[in-house]
C-alpha cells in the first residue's frame, strides 16, 4: 500500500500540531490533530472516498463540513462500542479510534452493488412499489433478502452499553442556540443587560462561520473576535457556556431539548438537557445549497463554504486542481481567496448561466465539461468541484412547534415568519431567517436580544431595526443531461422528482414518500430546497402551494442512550423498603419486588424450600401464632366536620352508625360502577377517621380522593393527611394472638370485651404510642399494631421476644396469600381487576340503598346487573391433584381442536395446608348457583384438564368463630 | 413539554403533573338517590362523552411531583397556551 498523500498545510488552522492524534481508517493507520474533525482528518490524510451511497452503491466523499453532511457516514469504534452512520463531519477527533465505512460489499474500492446501476430504471422512485408485485413467492424467497442484505447504512452494536449517561435541567432566561456572529452577539448583548443567557453550541469552540473567514470586526480578526468573545462570556456570571450541546428539538412553552457529548474523561458520555428559556434566539445559521447537475454526487465535489473550512479552519488543502461552480459573487469571491492560500491551482471558474453537462471520474472526479454562455463546449480536467448554488436557513428547530415556513421568491429558501405574538418563545436571527452577510448578523443577533429584553420589561434595552435578509444569486447554473443528484444521501435525482410528478405524486408529502427525498437520517438539509425548486420548474403550482413537509425533532440523530438516561436496569424505579426491612433481614427473610416494594415473601429455615416454609408459616398461623408486616398499605388520616359525609359519598356501604373505636370494611366503586378498593375506616373521634387503601392501588386512591376533596366537592370540610410511611404496621394473627398482645404491656383493656373484632384502641405498648385495629386477613384473630415508623425495630423485637412463648413465626407475602385464599378474601389486581361489579365478587349486599355513593347510578346499567354475569367462586379437586393456574372453565371436555366454551376462570390456586388440599378461586358464570356442580379446568399451557368441584368462595371457617376470638 | 403554574409551587414542568383529563361536573350527588333513567343518563353523559374542544379546554392536573394538589386550568387545545382558572384548594 502506497502511503496516503499529506494533504495538511504547513501552517494556519485552528489544530493544536502539538498533540497528534491516531486512529484508524479501514483498517489503515492514520493520524491527525487536537482539534480536527473526522472529516478534517481524512482529508488531510487524502481520503476522499469514504462511503457508498444507499441505491446505487456510488462512491461517495465529503460534500459539507457541518451538520448537514449528507454523504459521509461512517461506523466509529471507541472504548464503548461502536456507532453506525455517524457523520464524519460531527465527530471530533480523540485518540485510538477506529472508523468503518459502511454499505459496501466487499470494500469500498470495489463494491458490487455497483452493478446496480446496470438494472438502471429498477431502481427509479415507487420502484418497491412497481416492480416486486410478481411472482407472488418471489419477494420473500429473492428479493427482500437481497435487498434487506443491499440496503441500509451501518450496523447496530449488538452489545450492552455500559458508558454512563444522564438527564439534567436549567432555566435561563434567554437561551442562544447557535455561537456564529448572530448568536456571539445576542448572547453577549442579553448577558451585558443582565438577562441570565445560555449560549448552545454543537461544536467544540464558539464562532460558527467566524472560524474560517478573514473578515474583521471592530478591526479585529474576527476569528481573533470569535476567541475573546467567548472567553468574555466565559467570564460573565450570568452566562452559561455549552459547546458540544446539540438542540435537537423544541417543544411547548419554551422548552428545548439538548444533548450535551461528553468529552474525553467525562464521566457521562452524554447528558440530555431540557432547558427551558423565556427566549430562544434561534442563530442556527444556514446551509449551503448544492448545484444540481449529473455526476454532481462524486467524491471532490465539495460545497464552497466547507473548501473554505477546511483550508481556514483545518489547515486542509481538498485538492490541487479546483473547477469553481459557485453563483454568489461573494462566496465565490472568498472560496477562490482561500484556495489560492492553499496553493490550489484554480482550473476554471465557472459564469452563472453556464450549462454544467456532466462531472466525471471512477472514485474522485477528474474532469467537468460545461458549456459557457455562448454554447461552447469546455473541458477541464480537476480533482475539486467547488460549488454553491445559495443558502438555505437553518429554521428547523423554530418550524419544529408546526409554524410554517414561508416561501420567500427573492431568497429562493423557506424563511421562518418574524414573532408578532408575544406567545412565541422563538426568534431565529441571522442565518436562520436568511440574513446572511457577517455585519448583518452582528447586528441582527443584537437587535434580537434587545427585543428579548423589551418583552421582559428589562431598563436596558434599545429598538434596533432588523436587517434585511439577503437576495438569493440572480442566476444559478443549468444542466445537462444524466444522473444529476438532488438526495446525496437517498439516492434521490432529479428524474425521480419528475417521474413522482407524472405519476401523481405531487403533493409534497407524497412525493417524499414516493421518491425518499429528505427521508435519510439527514432529513434532507441539503436536499429540500433544490426538491422544492425542481418540482417548481415541472409543475404548474405555486412554490406556496407546494409548501414543505413536515419538521420533527431531533433536527439531527441523537444518541438513545442520553434519552433513556440513568433509568435503566436496577435503576429504572427506586426500591422501596418498609420499617421493618432490616429486622425481617435479620430474621432470615426473603424478599421480593411487589410494585415499589421489596417486600418479605417467606422466613425459610435451613435447608427448607419454599413450599415447606409456607406450609409451616400457614399451619402456624392457624394453629398457634404469626406476624407479618402491613406497612405497604395506604393509610390516611382524615379530618373535619363533613369527615363522615365525605367518606359516606365515596364508599358504597353504609357506616353511618360507625361509632367512635370501631372500624368497618368498606368497598369503593369507581364512577362507572365497577369496583376500585376495599379497605377499613376507623372512626378515631367525631371528625376523625383512619383509613387503609390496598398496597397496589395506594397511590391511585389517594390522588381520587385528593381529587374528590378539592374538584368534586370543595364545600365539604375535610383535611386528607397520607400516614402511609409515617406508620409501621404490624398485624399479629392466630389464637394466641390476644395473649400476645396481653404480654406486650398494654395501657388498655384487650379483653374480648374490651378489644372485641371490628375495633380500634389509640394507647401505648410497654410505653411505645400505638394505634391497634382489630382486623384479619388471615381470618385468624388478629390485630394490626401501628407504630411510629421509627420504632418498627424496637415492637418487631418485642413482639419475637413476647412470641416466644408461643413460638411465633414471621410470615411474608406467600403465606398472607394461602390464608386469605383459603378464606376468599379479595385481591386487589387478581380478583378486584377493574372488570368485577360488587356483586360478581359476592358483596352485592355491601351497595346502600340508603345513600347516594359515587358508582352507584352507573353501576345500575342494564348489563351489569343482568343474570349471566361470572361470580366468584371456590374450587377444590376432585382427585386431589395441583390445580393448573390460569386455568379456563367449562362445562365440556376439549373437542378435537383443543376448544371448549370457556364459563369463567382461575384466579388464584394453592395448596391449602390447613385442609391438606388443593384449593382454587375463579369467577365462573351463574357461579353462585352451581355450588356442588363439577366443572372441567382446561390449561393449555400447562397441558391440562382436571375436574374441579365447585364450592362457596369461602373454604375456612365460613361461620368466622375463629377472627372474633 | 407544558409549563404549568400551580397555585402552590409556581411555574412547573409537566412532568412533575399527571393528567386528570377534563374538568367534569358530577350530577348531584345527594339530590337525586333514586334510580332514574335520567341520573344513568346523566352520568352516563358526563363520564364518557367529555369535552373534546378545538380550543379553550378547563382541565385538571395532578401535582404529583410537588404538592400532590390538583390545579385546574384551562389550556388552549389548538396552541397549548394555558391560563390559570382558580386558585387550588389545599385540602
Amino acid at each position: 500500500m502506497s502511503p496516503m498523500p499529506d494533504c495538511r498545510l504547513p501552517a494556519g488552522g485552528l489544530i493544536d500540531r502539538n498533540i497528534t492524534l491516531n486512529f484508524s481508517f479501514d483498517g489503515i493507520a492514520m493520524q491527525c490533530y487536537s482539534g480536527d474533525t473526522l472529516a478534517s482528518a481524512l482529508l488531510a490524510n487524502g481520503q476522499h472516498l469514504v462511503a457508498r451511497s444507499l441505491k446505487y452503491h456510488h462512491p461517495r466523499g465529503i460534500v459539507s463540513a457541518g451538520l448537514e453532511e449528507p454523504s459521509a457516514l461512517v461506523t466509529v469504534t471507541d472504548q464503548y462500542g461502536s456507532t453506525p452512520n455517524l457523520k464524519v463531519t460531527e465527530v471530533v477527533m480523540r485518540d485510538g479510534l477506529t472508523v468503518t465505512s459502511q454499505n459496501n460489499h466487499p470494500s469500498l474500492k470495489r463494491d458490487y452493488g455497483r452493478f446496480l446501476k446496470l438494472g438502471g430504471s429498477a431502481l427509479s422512485a415507487g420502484f418497491y412499489y412497481k416492480t416486486f408485485l410478481w411472482p407472488k413467492q418471489a419477494w420473500h424467497k429473492y428479493f427482500a433478502p437481497i435487498i434487506r442484505n443491499l440496503a441500509g447504512q451501518g450496523r447496530v452494536d449488538p452489545t450492552p452499553d455500559h458508558a454512563y449517561y444522564d438527564k439534567r435541567r436549567k432555566f435561563c432566561d434567554v437561551l442562544v442556540i447557535g455561537s456564529g456572529p448572530a448568536g456571539c452577539a445576542a448572547a453577549l448583548t442579553a448577558a451585558q443587560g443582565g438577562a441570565t443567557t445560555i449560549l448552545i453550541e454543537q461544536d467544540h469552540i464558539l464562532g460558527g462561520s467566524l472560524l474560517y473567514t478573514q473578515d474583521s470586526i471592530d478591526g479585529l480578526n474576527a476569528t481573533d473576535w470569535a476567541a475573546d468573545t467567548s472567553e468574555a462570556l466565559h467570564a460573565l456570571s450570568n452566562v452559561t457556556v455549552m459547546t458540544r450541546t446539540l438542540a435537537f428539538g423544541q417543544y411547548d412553552h419554551g422548552l428545548i431539548q439538548a444533548i450535551e457529548t461528553g468529552k474525553d474523561g467525562d464521566i457521562n458520555r452524554a447528558i440530555m438537557w431540557k432547558i427551558r428559556a423565556r427566549k430562544i434566539i434561534l442563530a442556527t445559521g444556514a446551509i449551503e445549497r448544492p448545484v444540481v447537475f449529473p455526476g454532481n454526487d462524486k467524491p471532490g465535489i465539495m460545497l464552497a463554504n466547507a473548501v473554505c473550512q477546511y483550508i481556514r479552519r483545518f489547515a486542509v488543502s481538498p485538492g490541487t486542481r479546483a473547477v469553481v461552480a459557485v453563483a454568489a459573487e461573494e462566496d465565490r469571491l472568498r472560496a477562490i481567496a482561500a484556495m489560492q492560500d492553499a496553493g490550489i491551482e484554480i482550473a476554471a471558474i465557472l459564469s452563472p448561466g453556464d450549462q454544467i453537462i456532466s462531472a466525471t471520474g471512477r472514485l474522485h472526479v477528474n474532469a467537468v465539461t460545461w458549456k459557457n454562455d455562448k454554447g461552447q463546449r469546455q473541458r477541464t480536467k480537476c480533482d475539486l468541484v467547488v460549488m454553491s448554488a445559495g443558502w438555505m436557513p437553518t429554521a428547523h428547530i423554530f418550524a419544529q412547534m408546526g409554524e410554517k415556513l414561508t416561501f420567500h421568491a427573492e431568497t429562493q429558501s423557506f424563511l421562518p415568519s418574524l414573532p408578532e405574538q408575544s406567545h412565541h418563545h422563538i426568534d431565529p436571527v441571522g442565518g436562520a431567517r436568511g440574513v446572511l452577510h457577517m455585519d448583518a448578523c452582528l447586528a441582527d443577533g443584537k437587535a434580537s436580544a434587545h427585543d428579548a429584553m423589551a418583552d421582559f420589561n428589562m431598563h436596558k434595552h434599545l429598538d434596533l431595526p432588523r436587517p434585511a435578509v439577503a437576495p438569493a444569486p440572480i442566476q444559478g447554473f443549468e444542466r445537462g443531461k444524466g444522473k444529476a443528484f438532488i438526495d446525496f444521501q437517498n439516492d434521490v435525482t432529479t428524474a425521480d422528482i419528475a417521474l413522482a410528478q407524472r405519476e401523481g405524486y405531487g403533493h409534497i408529502e407524497l412525493t417524499k414518500r414516493y421518491t425518499t427525498l429528505g427521508m435519510g437520517t439527514d432529513q434532507g438539509k441539503t436536499s429540500w430546497t433544490n426538491g422544492l425548486l425542481e418540482m417548481l420548474s415541472i409543475s404548474d403550482m405555486e412554490a406556496a402551494e407546494i409548501g414543505h413537509t413536515t419538521y420533527r425533532p431531533p433536527y439531527s440523530p441523537v444518541s438513545i442512550g442520553a434519552l433513556v438516561g440513568t433509568e435503566t436496569g436496577q435503576q429504572m424505579t427506586p426500591i422501596r423498603h418498609t420499617p421493618f426491612h432490616k429486622g425481617f433481614a435479620d430474621l432470615g427473610c426473603v424478599f421480593q419486588t411487589s410494585g415499589d416494594w421489596l417486600y418479605s415473601r417467606y422466613f425459610p429455615q435451613p435447608d427448607e424450600t419454599m413450599a415447606a416454609a409456607i406450609k409451616r408459616e400457614a399451619l402456624a398461623v392457624r394453629n398457634s401464632l404469626g406476624c407479618v408486616d402491613m406497612s405497604t398499605l395506604g393509610k390516611i388520616d382524615i379530618y373535619g366536620a363533613d369527615a363522615m359525609l365525605f367518606l359516606s359519598r365515596l364508599y358504597c356501604n353504609d357506616f353511618s352508625t360507625l361509632k367512635t373505636g370501631k372500624l368497618r370494611y368498606v368497598l369503593m366503586l369507581r364512577e362507572d360502577g365497577y369496583v376500585l378498593d376495599d379497605g377499613t375506616i376507623s372512626r378515631l373521634g367525631e371528625h376523625h377517621f383512619h383509613l387503609t387503601i390496598t398496597t397496589a392501588n395506594a397511590g391511585k386512591v389517594w390522588q381520587y380522593l385528593k381529587k374528590a376533596a378539592m374538584v368534586d366537592w370543595p364545600e365539604l370540610d375535610v383535611t386528607l393527611t397520607s400516614v402511609s410511611d409515617q406508620w409501621a404496621s404490624l398485624a399479629i394473627a392466630g389464637p394466641y394472638a390476644r395473649d400476645l398482645l396481653s404480654a406486650l404491656k398494654p395501657d388498655f383493656d384487650v379483653s374480648p370485651a374490651g378489644l372485641p373484632f371490628a375495633s380500634v384502641r389509640i394507647g401505648h405498648l410497654d410505653g411505645y404510642p400505638v394505634r391497634v385495629f382489630g382486623v384479619s386477613f388471615s381470618g385468624e384473630l388478629s390485630y394490626e399494631i401501628n407504630i411510629p415508623s421509627g420504632y418498627a425495630d424496637a415492637l418487631l423485637s418485642m413482639v419475637m421476644e413476647h412470641g416466644k412463648a408461643w413460638n411465633i413465626t414471621p410470615y411474608g407475602l406467600e403465606t398472607l396469600d394461602v390464608l386469605r385464599i383459603e378464606k376468599g378474601h379479595l385481591s386487589i389486581g387478581t380478583e378486584i381487576d377493574g372488570r368485577r361489579t360488587a356483586d360478581d365478587l359476592g358483596l352485592g349486599k355491601m351497595l346502600s340503598r340508603k345513600k347516594d355513593f359515587v358508582g352507584r347510578a352507573l353501576s345500575q346499567r342494564p348489563a351489569m346487573i343482568a343474570g349471566g354475569r361470572q361470580q366468584l367462586i371456590g374450587l377444590i379437586s376432585e382427585q386431589d391433584e395441583p390445580i393448573p393456574h390460569a386455568a379456563h372453565l367449562s362445562d365440556t371436555e376439549l373437542d378435537q381442536n383443543g376448544c371448549a366454551e370457556s364459563l369463567g376462570y382461575l384466579t388464584a390456586s394453592i395448596y391449602s395446608p390447613v385442609m391438606d388440599h388443593y384449593i382454587a378461586l375463579g369467577f365462573l358464570k351463574n357461579g353462585r348457583q352451581r355450588v356442588g356442580d363439577t366443572v372441567w379446568a382446561h390449561s393449555p399451557i400447562a397441558g391440562q384438564s382436571i375436574r374441579l368441584k365447585v364450592t362457596s368462595s369461602c373454604f375456612y371457617d365460613p361461620e368466622g368463630g375463629r377472627y372474633r376470638g | 413539554m407544558l409549563l404549568i403554574t400551580c397555585p402552590h409551587c409556581g411555574p412547573r414542568d409537566e412532568s412533575e403533573f399527571s393528567y386528570g383529563g377534563a374538568r367534569r361536573i358530577w350530577p348531584d350527588h345527594d339530590a337525586n338517590p333514586d334510580q332514574t333513567e335520567t341520573a344513568m343518563l346523566d352520568w352516563h353523559q358526563t363520564l364518557y362523552l367529555s369535552p373534546n374542544p378545538s380550543g379553550p379546554l378547563t382541565e385538571i392536573w395532578y401535582h404529583g411531583g410537588g404538592c400532590e394538589c390538583w390545579v385546574e386550568i384551562i389550556r388552549n387545545t389548538k396552541d397549548h397556551s394555558i391560563s390559570n382558572r382558580q386558585k387550588g384548594r389545599a385540602s
